[in-house]
Order: structure tokens, then C-alpha cells, then sequence
């Protein structure tokens, strides 16, 4: 059987990319449309959709919001929850890292007991590399002057991150067990998971107040998904045998649940755990926008006030906290429980965890008495912000720098980015429609197109035509010139052995980095035009396809190589005719990622000048426009949605063919 | 769901009762910071002056648009610096809405307009005036604006009106808007390495002035109507052909709950006036010294006492 | 005595609406067209009876429907159709809480792959059924302990399955599967995972603990020789239904269909077929001599029938009583692979 369906689709593909009738007819029709557009016989309707059709959509969801939020009564209860347990727990934890005047009343807690009790429990779960890593991120943080907001930025992830974990958790099980709650919940997800973070943080300012409340509201949302994603992952994988044991052992559904599925889902629910640790600290650092204290808003002040060096500090230490976490949480995925001998003492047992409260608590106490342990001020910090600054301003003073950033500044903007924005503009909206249709119908098959075109469709009805249009123009720059950059650095790095390594760690840098730092070099290298923008999306979108290339060229079977090698191929024949077409699955998964990236970072973007979606998204940040937030989000979101839905569709059906599932 | 309101209800009666009296609240006064310098320290300055007073002080970090519906709903108490070009319409339509007012201007006076760093002056020596700007346009060109020169406004959502004028007065001007305040600071540092000549767009007081010297472009001078009647300016049949007032307000606004709350607060913060070198003062402190904001408050303070005891001590009953 | 597990034309559908396909299905539609019915037919029409202390051993390829019937005596899958009674219980009609019961109770099951909880010890998996029976931690842990020394694994108590080698693993799944002491006890293929070596000597282990038990066995494998050298009864399955079900010497002697001979074909049936299974009705002949035991494999009396003067042998059974005679040609060509 499986033979068969995989013929059915390798003959399809081959089909639709030679001359498939709906792709040459849906292609005829957007050229016909252009020709007679051209010669000025197109009815203007056809060109863009004319304002008095377009529905008021921003206003009806603002009428739709007033009635859920005060007729209903909802700001009420959000509001009850957002000032009652969460705003507790966040001052809580705000009390014992940093302080806050709050109950307990216990903190802050010194910074030298935060790092000695890290470190030890980086030893138990990975030994002394992890543990110099747990420790160094905090010893760093202390000594470079930014304890306190690092700290309020922590209170806020370890609030986010259970809440996002138990609910995620719960819904997956939901989804997991009722099929209707699956159905319903994956298109929200799809939707959320391509949705601007700035979507996400307009309603949480208005139903949360204000602040680390809303903060914590928006990054439990945006950092839900996955866990949902993992845990039915999780869920239904767990063995038959595993379920029939516990079946055949008597348990009830509950005890069906909570001793034999989650506990044998343990490795797909930690992997959730990291990846909502990682949304949750992206996700903090972005609400600085709505005001969230800490790394995030200090960055944002640093980079108002032009301190370079600064900003790039605050950035590394973003850049530590997520790399301790992450290979943290990882370590913890891959922590296997480990049996005791008989008759080793409880002590002994339990050694790391004696061991890390008994260094808290020295520190704890040493700090009541030096003052070093427990606090570092400005002064004493050991911060090289106004070197770093020196040293920008003499690269960029370098003729050579600026004869090559001016060059391509000229070049890209002249020849490449404007024509190319202009022309995707002059195209009619319908054509362009059935383009993108035509497209999609190309990669992904008929599925993906009819939904390309139903979304394209919303688009242009939702009177953010133009600005879609920028929006997608600046994507697609930005993935192409990564595609340059970051494919044959991954090929390039594939081929040896210890330069993956280095790259992917250079990828997991440069992506960890707070988005919007990249805002700065990219105007101070090229100004504030289209190259700027495309520059700092290409350093993010760059990652994944680098990082996809490598893992797909690597994970080539190796049987499939040696065969190559047995039957002469050259390297170059080999790279060609047998790694690449393996790995182009991978790399389309990648491909996919990038454009993900290249949609959320041209988002951010709107900081260096723009004139898209995103300017408008930011705009309504200010006030209190949650109807035109929320249609600029599901334009990002559509568009998003269209690409991923083709892109993974080629994905999946190569795979299929190359029998790599 | 109707016990829980009505408990809300005596919680909230009994808190006016306690507010009543003309003792201050022991809730904490809620003082929202922004991202530039002098209102950060300004607000530290202004929250350890309460802190002086027994009163219990918290910092907010919220956006300076949306920070005036905050005002009117009481979540934050107050805000120290309200621009009048720049924040003035949001103000004005919070004030409409009701729930805050205004507590009084500033001494210092706030200017924004097409501006540029100092290095400038010696590619077009005509400065700061503005047709000795358009007469030296291509002085300001760039790959993409061709022979025209090139002006970087404020954000699109800052309104400044940079289009309208270039048009109005028929400058040789194409206006590219930045997105934010950090991609103006980008394009004169980047600027300054090899001392290219820019015109951007800038406001005093700021920490700029103390980075980079420079001066404004003195265009038409500032007259009422000009933003609404053609025939203001110089132009009969154009709006904004003229520069923006030289002396534009900064207040500060009050949520009107905070009288009663904590009234020895708000008679405080009605007393304060601060002038611009005081504001730049503070800017530089954290700016150029580096102080973390509180620091540099603490510091502030102490060098000023003279200025700051008479407010406080004029509100002590 | 009245079987422990009774099924009677039990039928398990797969597909969209099996209920009512079964109903409307005319009788005597073969599984290849129930398949292009778009159902699949996991068991077909199956009765069998499964006796107290008795060795049921189901036998088939895989995809023949063997997992699928035990997972209908145990109700873990619901059948579409029949009937199936276990101590004289429809156990069709139970509802949740009686079935939980019934195999916290009554139960046991050995899997192919184990289906230990990797997160515990050994000893909490064990312990695990008797957990759910809410016994306290005192009984269970004695219990466990007990099992566990009762399958070999002590010493090792507190190791995590993943410590473990497969044999080792399986003996968890034993000791676990009989920790509740149960009447009934379904092993699925519980030694195929193992390598050959390692799968003798559990069956060994399997034998002399069954020696010491006499539990009611379903055991099902794939491995014909593993199901000759442990059944009492085998039923073959193909396609879902039970081609044959009978002792091993009947099957090897008298295969009742053509598949069910293909398998027999490669087989040494000396080594298979008792003295008892050769035995002919003595009508009336003379029976000279002592006779032989009946429970005695033909392979084992190789040396005394090559050397044997008399042409009918007679055979006793396990009281010393004479139940019939064996024709020594026909015990000879069994031998010598000529039958």
C-alpha cells in the first residue's frame, strides 16, 4: 500500500512541476490580468479592492471587544485575576530576587547564593561544564552591573513558566484525549504561533493592566503552544504495551493518566518545558514594549539613549540566561533516573541537594556581613559599555567598511529592493492573488493553494493591501539573500567534522540574541532605508536555513553515501546527485523556519523606518485601537500561514517520496 | 460573582473613608517611567522625594503614549513629563475622557524641529537657516534620494508633518520617517564617524545636545494657525510652512484621585518646577556618567537640595 | 468442570461502523472480502474453551488475529460480536468498575515488549498493580519482594528497567503480571523479543514456574516449537479465525487443513508426538509385556523401540493402567521421519 501512494504523489509532483493544466491556467489568468491592467483596460476593481467594499472589520471587532470586555463584564474578571493571585506570585518572586517591597519580605535574596545554588544543581544535571555555565551566567550578571534587572526579568519567567507549562499541559491532554478539542484548538494554534508578538501584547495591556501582569499574561500565551503541541506528541506516543500493562494492572482513568501516560510522556514534556523556558524568555524580553521591567526595558532605554557597548551587554546576558536554561532544561531531558546501591546512606542520596542548600545558605549568611555578596553597585560593576562604544564607532570610522556598506547600500536599494517593491506593487491585486495561488498550488498541491487563495482573499479585504504587499516584498528579499548566505555556509560547513559544532553555536547566538538589537548596527551600517530592514531580518533568517542545511546533509543516511562512494561519484557528484536531494526536505523545514523569522522579524523592524504592516502594529501599541491590532495580526498571521501550510505540504510529500518518514 | 462585588465595594468605601482624612495613603504611589533618560531620572528624583515624606513609592515601566489612559484609570498616579509636541494630543484626549488633569507646567520649555549635529554646519555654512538648507539640498543626498537631499523625520505615528512642509515651502527634500527615537541616535552616530552631513529630526531637552552639539533649522517662525489655516505662514495655500513653536510646555499630569489619596503627594508634585539644566543635569548623570537611574537621582538630589526642600517642606503640614 | 474462559463465535471488526456491518454482513463472507468491504476482521467467528490449570497456546503469523483474541478475553478490546464468558461472566456486560475489578483481581498479562513503566524500579513496577488495588506500601512492598525472588531478580530491586537486559526485563513483566496472584494468565509472545539462547532458558524458567502455579495460560506466539513444547492445546489462527485447535499430537498426526500441515512438514514430530498420541484401541488384541508411558515423547524411546522384538506395544498412562497399544512401525516411521 505504502508503494502505491508514494508513486500516486512522486508522479503528481513530476506532473504539477512540468505542465499541469490548473497551474498554466491559474499563471494565464494573472497574466491576462496584468496585460490588460498594462494597457489600462482593467476594471479598477480588479486592481485593488475599492475601499466602500471593504468591511469595517477593525471597528466591528472593537464593538465586539467593548461588549465582551464591559457589558460582559470579562475586564472584571481578568482584571480580579491579574490583581489577585498572579499580581501575588509575581510579587512574590519580585520580592525575593529583587526586592519589591512584598510579602514574603524575605529578599533580595544575594546574588552569591542564587549562583551557588545554580552551579550545583548545573553539577547534578551535567557535570562541571554545566555547572560553570549555571554559575557563570549569574557570576556575570552580578559583576557587570545588571543583578537587579535580570532578577525582574527572571520573576516573571519563573511565574510564566509554570502557568504556561500547566496549561499547555491540560489543554494537550484535552486535545489529546477529545477529538473535538483537537480540531479546535490546532487552527488557533497554527494562527498563534504566526500571530506578531505585538498582537499578543495590545489585549494583554487592556484585559491585565499594565505592567508585569500583562508581561506575564503575554508570555504565557505566546509560550502555550509548543507545550499543547509536545504533550499530545508526548501522549500519543507513549507504547500500546505501556497502556495495555497499565490497563491490564486495573488503573482507572486517572490512574491511566497520571502513572502510566504523563509519566511515560516524561521526555516529550520536558522537551516542552524547554521550549516554553525559551518562548517564555524571548517573550519577556519583547514586553518591555508594554512595560514589563527588567533586561528588556533596560535594553529598549539603553538603545533610546544610543549606548551601543551597553546594549550589547544586556544582550549577552540575555544571550547567557538562555543558553544556561535551555541546555539546562535539556540536561534535565536526558537526566535518567539512576539506582542507589542498598544501603548508601539518605545523605548520600540526597548529596546535591544538601549540598546546594547548605551553600545558599552560606552565602545567604556571608552576605548579611559583606557587602560584596550581597549586592554590586553601578560603580563597582565591572561594565566595558563605553569601550564597546569606542570600538563600534572606530569600525564604523574604517574607509574600507564604508566604501563596501555604501556600495551595497546603492546597489541593493537602486537595483534590486525597489524595483522589486514597485513591481509587486503595480501587480493587480486579483492577479497577484492568483499568482500566489498559482505558487503555492506549485509547491504544496491543491490543499495549500485553495487556502493561499482564501487568505490572500481576506487580505485584500481587509484594506491593508499595500502594506501586505511591503510586508511580503520585504520577506521575500530577506529569505532570498539568506538563502545566498546561509545555504552554502551550511554545505560548506557539513563537510568537516568540528565545523558544524562551531556554526550551530554561532546559529543558537545569533538567535538568542534580543531581535531588536540587530536594529541598531543594521541603520548605523546602511542608514534608515529598505537595506537596513532587509539586513537585520537576514541575520535572523540566515539561522535556520545554516542550521537546517547542516542537519539535513548530516542526517543522510549513511548506507546512501557509502553506496555513492562504491559507485565512483566524485565529492562534488556525491554533494549533487545524492546529499542535496536527501537533505532538501530538511532544508525545506528550514526554508520554512526562515520565512517564520523573516515574518516576526519584520515586525520589529518597524523600528528602524518602515512602511508596513508592522508600523501600523506599533502604532496602535500606543493606544487603545485592539480592532486594527488584531487585523494587522492576522495579515502577518495569513500570509505566514500560506507559506507554511505550501512549504510544509513539499515538505512532507518529498519525504514521503524519498521514504524518509 | 455578586458577593465578590459587593466586597469589592465596602473594600473600596472603606479605602475612601481612609483617604478621606487627610493622612496620605500607605499604598504605594505609582510613578510610570519611560525609555529616555531625564524622565527616568526625573521620576526617581520626584519618587525619593515622596520616599522622604514616609510615603511608599513604585516604579512602572509603561509606553509614553498609552501611559496617559493609565493616568485616567488610576493605575499609575502621575506623569512628570508631558511634551507638548509630542505627547500634547494624547494628553489632551485623555483630559477629554476625564479621570486625570493638569498639574502644572514645568519651567524648562521644549523645542522640536528639523535639527542637525554641529559637523553639519561646515558642508552648508549658510545654517541654521532654512533656504541656506534647501539652497545646499544635495549636500544631504544619498543613493536612494538622487540629486534631492535627504531628511529623516520622526516616526510616521510621531505626526511631525516633515512631508507637508517640504511641500509647502517647495524644499528640495525627500522625507524618509525612522521607526523609532534609537534609529535617529543610529543615523547621527553612524554620521559622526566620518562626519557626514545629516539634518534629522530632534527636541530639546535631551541627552543628544550633551553627545553631539548642534543646532536647530530656523524655518518660518512658529504662528498660531499655521497647522490649520492656509493662509497662516508664508504660503497662502498651504498648512505646517512654518517651524514648530520654540518654546512648546511640559506639565505634568495628575490622576484626580491622587488628591485625596495621598494629598500631601500631589501638593508636592504641584509645587515642581524644573528647569532645563536641571533636566539635562539629570540626562547627563546617567548619559554620560553612567549612574544607574537611582544613583544618579540620589545624586541629583543632594547637589539639590536648595531647589527640591522648599516644595517638600511647603506641602508638610 | 465448566471452562475458566468461554468464547462463542466472537467476532472483532475493524472499520468505520462495525456494529452494524456485522449484522447486515451475510453469512460466510471470507476475510478478503470483508476487506474490500473496507473492514478488517481481526477475529472471525472464534469459540473456544479454555480450561481450569489448562495451557492454551494460540498460534499464528503475524497479522493472524492471535493479539487480537487475547485482547478480547481481557477486554481490552470490545467485541463486535459473540460472546465471551470468564468464571461463567459475560464480561461484555461488566461495566467499568466490575472490569477494573475483574482484572485487578483475576488477571495477569505478559507483553511482548515488556510494557514496563520506565520511570520506576523493578519493584515499583511490581508493585504497580497492587498500587492501583490501593494496598498499602507495607503489603505491597513484601509482595513485590516475593515475586520478585519468586522470577530470579533479586539484587536488583531498585534498578530502572533501562539497567536491565531484556531477559531481565521480561522477568520484571512475569513478576509484575503475577504479583495480584491472578487465575488467568495472558502472555503475548512474551519471549520473541529475546535472543534464541536467552528464550530457551525462560521458557524453562516459564515451565517449572507454571510446574509450581498450574495458572490457566493463554500464551501466544508465533514460534511454532515454542508452542509444541509448551501447550497443552494449540489453536492455529489464519485470517482471523482458528484453523485448528487441538493437542500438539493431534495436530502433528492429523493436521485438519492444509496451512495447518504446512507448518507440521519441517517438524520432527518425535520429538513432539507422546507414546498416548500413537495409541491405537486394543480391541481385543493380545498385549504382551510391559507397556510403555504414555506421556513418554517417541524420540525418547528411540533406543528401546529400535531394539524391541514385539510389533504392538502397549501403552499406559500415567496410573500404570493400560490405555491401548502402539503399532511399533508406525512409532518407527515416526522416528525416521518416513510418516
Amino acid at each position: 500500500m505504502a508503494v502505491t501512494s508514494t508513486a500516486d504523489i512522486g508522479g503528481h509532483t513530476d506532473q504539477s512541476a512540468k505542465r499541469d493544466p490548473v497551474l498554466i491556467g491559474l499563471l494565464a489568468a494573472a497574466f491576462v490580468l496584468m496585460a490588460a491592467y498594462a494597457l489600462g483596460i482593467l476594471p479598477t476593481w480588479l486592481y485593488r479592492v475599492p475601499e466602500e467594499w471593504i468591511p469595517p472589520t477593525a471597528e466591528m471587532l472593537d464593538v465586539v471587544f467593548a461588549f465582551v470586555q464591559n457589558d460582559l463584564g470579562l475586564i472584571h474578571l481578568t482584571r480580579f485575576i491579574a490583581e489577585g493571585p498572579l499580581e501575588f506570585l509575581l510579587d512574590a518572586t519580585a520580592n525575593l530576587l529583587y526586592g519589591k517591597r512584598r510579602w514574603p519580605y524575605l529578599g533580595p535574596i544575594p546574588w552569591t547564593a542564587i549562583a551557588a545554588a545554580t552551579a550545583v544543581l548545573g553539577y547534578y544535571l551535567g557535570g562541571w561544564k554545566m555547572a560553570a555555565l549555571a554559575g557563570g551566567t549569574f557570576v556575570w550578571t552580578a559583576l557587570i552591573g545588571q543583578w537587579d534587572i535580570a532578577m525582574q526579568t527572571m520573576s516573571v519567567l519563573i511565574v510564566a513558566a509554570p502557568f504556561a507549562f500547566l496549561i499547555g499541559l491540560l489543554l494537550g491532554i484535552a486535545a489529546w484525549k477529545y477529538k473535538w478539542v483537537d480540531r479546535l484548538i490546532k487552527p488557533i494554534l497554527s494562527i498563534l504561533q504566526t500571530l506578531p508578538f505585538f498582537t499578543y501584547l495590545l489585549p494583554a495591556v487592556i484585559f491585565f493592566k499594565v505592567g508585569p501582569t500583562a508581561g506575564a499574561v503575554a508570555t504565557i500565551i505566546y509560550a502555550i503552544p509548543p507545550m499543547i503541541l509536545m504533550t499530545t506528541l508526548g501522549l500519543k506516543k507513549v507504547s500500546p504495551e505501556v497502556v495495555e500493562a497499565g490497563k491490564m494492572s486495573g488503573c482507572t482513568r486517572w490512574q491511566m493518566l497520571t502513572r502510566v501516560y504523563l509519566p511515560a510522556a516524561r521526555t516529550e514534556l520536558l522537551v516542552g518545558v524547554n521550549q516554553v523556558i525559551m518562548l517564555c524568555l524571548a517573550m519577556v524580553v519583547l514586553t518591555a514594549f508594554i512595560g514589563m521591567p527588567g533586561l528588556g526595558a533596560k535594553l529598549l532605554a539603553m538603545m533610546g539613549s544610543f549606548k551601543l557597548g551597553r546594549s550589547f551587554e544586556i544582550g549577552i546576558t540575555i544571550v547567557l540566561f538562555a543558553i544556561m536554561l535551555d541546555r539546562l532544561s535539556k540536561a534535565w531531558v536526558e537526566k535518567q533516573p539512576y539506582h542507589h546501591e542498598k544501603g548508601t546512606p539518605w545523605w548520600q542520596q540526597h548529596a546535591y541537594l544538601l549540598g546546594g542548600v547548605a551553600l545558599f545558605v552560606i552565602f545567604y549568611i556571608l552576605a548579611q556581613f559583606i557587602d560584596f555578596f550581597a549586592e554590586i553597585g553601578r560603580r563597582q560593576s565591572f561594565s566595558k559599555g563605553k569601550e564597546i562604544d569606542k570600538a563600534i564607532k572606530g569600525f564604523l570610522a574604517i574607509e574600507g567598511v564604508n566604501a563596501v556598506t555604501d556600495w551595497l547600500r546603492w546597489f541593493l536599494n537602486v537595483k534590486v529592493l525597489i524595483p522589486f517593491r514597485n513591481s509587486l506593487l503595480w501587480i493587480p491585486t486579483s492577479a497577484f492573488i492568483l499568482l500566489i495561488t498559482a505558487l503555492t498550488y506549485w509547491i504544496g498541491g491543491k490543499r495549500p493553494a485553495i487556502w493561499g487563495f482564501i487568505f490572500f482573499t481576506i487580505i485584500a479585504f481587509s484594506g491593508w493591501w499595500d502594506r501586505s504587499v511591503i510586508t511580503l516584498y520585504t520577506v521575500i528579499s530577506a529569505v532570498i539573500i539568506s538563502m545566498l548566505i546561509g545555504i552554502p555556509l551550511g554545505v560548506f560547513a557539513a563537510r568537516s567534522a568540528k565545523w558544524p559544532r562551531r556554526i550551530l553555536l554561532a546559529c543558537d547566538t545569533a538567535q538568542t540574541f534580543p531581535s531588536f538589537i540587530y536594529l541598531i548596527p543594521a541603520i548605523m551600517l546602511f542608514g534608515v532605508n529598505d537595506v537596513a530592514v532587509v539586513f537585520a531580518i537576514v541575520i535572523f533568517t540566515t539561522v535556520p536555513l545554516t542550521r537546517y542545511t547542516i542537519e539535513g546533509l548530516r542526517t543522510v543516511p549513511p548506507e546512501i553515501t557509502e553506496a555513492a562512494d562504491m559507485s565512483g561519484a566524485t565529492r562534488r557528484q556525491k554533494r549533487w546527485s545524492v546529499q542535496l536531494p536527501m537533505a532538501l526536505p530538511t532544508m525545506a523545514v528550514g526554508f520554512n523556519q526562515a520565512i517564520m523569522f523573516a515574518f516576526f522579524m519584520v515586525i520589529i523592524a518597524a523600528f528602524i523606518g518602515t512602511q508596513d504592516l508592522g508600523q501600523e502594529l506599533q502604532r496602535t501599541l500606543a493606544g487603545t485601537e485592539l480592532g486594527k491590532n488584531i487585523v494587522l495580526g492576522l495579515n502577518v498571521s495569513l500570509m505566514a500561514l500560506t507559506f507554511d501550510l505550501a512549504v510544509m505540504s513539499w515538505a512532507e510529500n518529498r519525504k514521503k517520496v524519498l521514504g524518509l518518514t | 460573582m455578586k458577593k465578590l462585588t459587593l466586597l469589592a465595594t465596602v473594600c473600596s468605601v472603606a479605602m475612601m473613608g481612609a483617604a478621606a482624612s487627610a493622612k496620605d495613603s500607605d499604598d504605594p504611589i505609582v510613578i510610570p517611567i519611560h525609555n529616555w533618560s531625564s524622565q527616568i531620572v526625573m521620576s526617581n528624583v520626584v519618587g525619593q522625594m515622596f520616599e522622604e515624606m514616609g510615603l511608599n513609592v513604585e516604579f512602572i515601566t509603561t509606553d509614553s503614549q498609552a501611559v496617559y489612559e493609565s493616568v485616567r484609570l488610576g493605575d499609575v498616579a502621575l506623569e512628570l513629563e508631558v511634551w507638548e509636541g509630542a505627547f500634547g494630543a494624547s494628553f489632551r484626549e485623555a483630559l477629554k475622557k476625564g479621570g486625570l488633569h493638569d498639574a502644572g507646567d514645568h519651567d524648562a520649555v521644549t523645542r522640536e524641529d528639523w535639527w542637525y549635529p554641529m559637523w553639519t554646519k561646515e558642508a552648508c555654512p549658510g545654517l541654521p537657516d532654512w533656504q541656506a538648507l534647501n539652497a545646499c539640498a544635495a549636500v544631504f543626498a544619498t543613493a536612494e534620494t538622487g540629486d534631492k537631499g535627504r531628511y529623516l523625520d520622526g516616526p510616521v505615528d510621531w505626526l511631525k508633518h516633515g512631508q507637508e512642509r517640504v511641500e509647502a515651502l517647495g524644499m528640495d527634500f525627500v522625507v524618509v520617517n525612522a521607526g523609532s527615537a534609537a534609529a535617529l541616535w543610529a543615523e547621527i552616530g553612524a554620521a559622526e564617524a566620518n562626519k557626514t552631513p545629516v539634518v534629522v529630526f530632534n527636541w530639546t531637552p535631551n541627552f543628544a545636545e550633551a553627545v553631539w552639539p548642534g543646532e536647530f533649522v530656523e524655518f518660518p517662525a512658529w504662528e498660531d494657525g499655521c497647522d490649520t489655516d492656509p493662509a497662516v505662514g508664508p504660503n497662502p495655500d498651504a498648512l505646517y510652512d512654518c517651524g514648530n513653536p520654540a518654546t512648546g510646555y511640559l506639565k505634568k499630569a495628575a490622576w484626580d484621585g491622587m488628591k485625596d489619596k495621598w494629598p500631601s503627594a500631589y501638593c508636592t508634585l504641584t509645587k515642581i518646577s524644573f528647569t532645563n539644566p536641571q533636566i539635562a543635569e539629570m540626562a547627563k548623570l546617567v548619559d554620560t556618567d553612567e549612574l544607574e537611574p537611582e544613583e544618579a537621582a540620589e545624586e541629583w538630589l543632594a547637589a539639590n537640595r536648595a531647589v527640591v526642600d522648599p516644595w517638600m517642606a511647603a506641602c508638610s503640614s | 468442570m465448566a471452562p475458566v474462559i468461554s468464547a462463542k463465535n466472537v467476532w472483532k471488526l475493524f472499520g468505520p461502523d462495525p456494529e452494524r456491518y456485522l449484522r447486515d454482513m451475510p453469512a460466510d463472507r471470507g476475510f478478503d472480502e470483508i476487506r474490500a468491504d473496507g473492514y478488517i476482521a481481526g477475529v472471525k467467528d472464534v469459540s473456544v474453551d479454555v480450561g481450569k490449570g489448562e495451557m492454551l497456546v494460540i498460534m499464528g503469523l503475524s497479522g493472524s488475529g492471535k493479539s487480537t483474541l487475547v485482547r478480547c478475553f481481557s477486554r481490552l478490546h470490545d467485541i463486535t460480536g459473540g460472546t465471551i464468558e470468564v468464571d461463567g461472566q459475560d464480561i461484555m456486560s461488566l461495566n467499568e468498575r466490575d472490569l477494573i475489578d475483574l482484572r485487578r483481581s483475576k488477571m495477569g498479562m505478559v507483553f511482548q515488549s515488556f510494557g514496563l513503566l520506565p520511570h520506576r524500579t523493578v519493584l515499583e513496577n511490581v508493585a504497580f498493580p497492587l498500587e492501583m488495588r490501593g494496598q498499602d506500601r507495607h503489603t505491597r512492598r513484601e509482595r513485590a519482594l516475593e515475586v520478585v525472588r519468586l522470577v530470579g531478580l533479586e539484587g536488583r530491586e531498585d534498578y530502572f528497567p533501562r539497567e536491565l537486559s531484556g531477559g531481565q526485563q521480561q522477568r520484571v513483566g512475569i513478576a509484575r503480571s503475577l504479583a495480584i496472584e491472578p487465575d488467568i494468565w495472558f502472555l503475548d509472545e512474551p519471549f520473541s523479543a529475546l535472543d534464541p539462547l536467552i528464550r530457551r532458558e525462560m521458557q524453562d524458567e516459564f515451565l517449572r514456574l507454571q510446574e509450581m502455579l498450574g495458572k490457566t495460560i493463554v500464551f501466544i506466539t508465533h514460534d511454532f516449537d515454542e508452542a509444541l513444547r509448551l501447550a497443552d492445546r494449540i489453536a492455529i489462527m489464519k485470517d482471523g479465525a482458528i484453523e485448528q485447535c487441538d493437542t500438539p499430537d493431534e495436530i502433528v498426526m492429523h493436521p485438519a487443513t492444509e496451512y495447518v500441515r504446512k507448518f507440521t512438514e519441517d517438524i520432527d514430530k518425535a520429538r513432539v508426538v507422546h507414546a498416548r498420541g500413537l495409541s491405537l484401541p486394543i480391541n481385543g488384541a493380545t498385549v504382551e509385556g510391559p507397556p510403555v508411558d504414555g506421556r513418554a515423547r517417541i524420540q525418547d524411546l528411540a533406543r528401546q523401540l529400535v531394539n524391541e522384538t514385539r510389533e504392538v506395544i502397549p501403552v499406559a498412562d500415567e496410573d500404570g493402567k493400560v490405555i491401548g497399544v502402539m503399532q511399533r512401525k508406525d512409532a518407527l516411521d515416526l522416528l525416521l521421519g518416513a510418516g
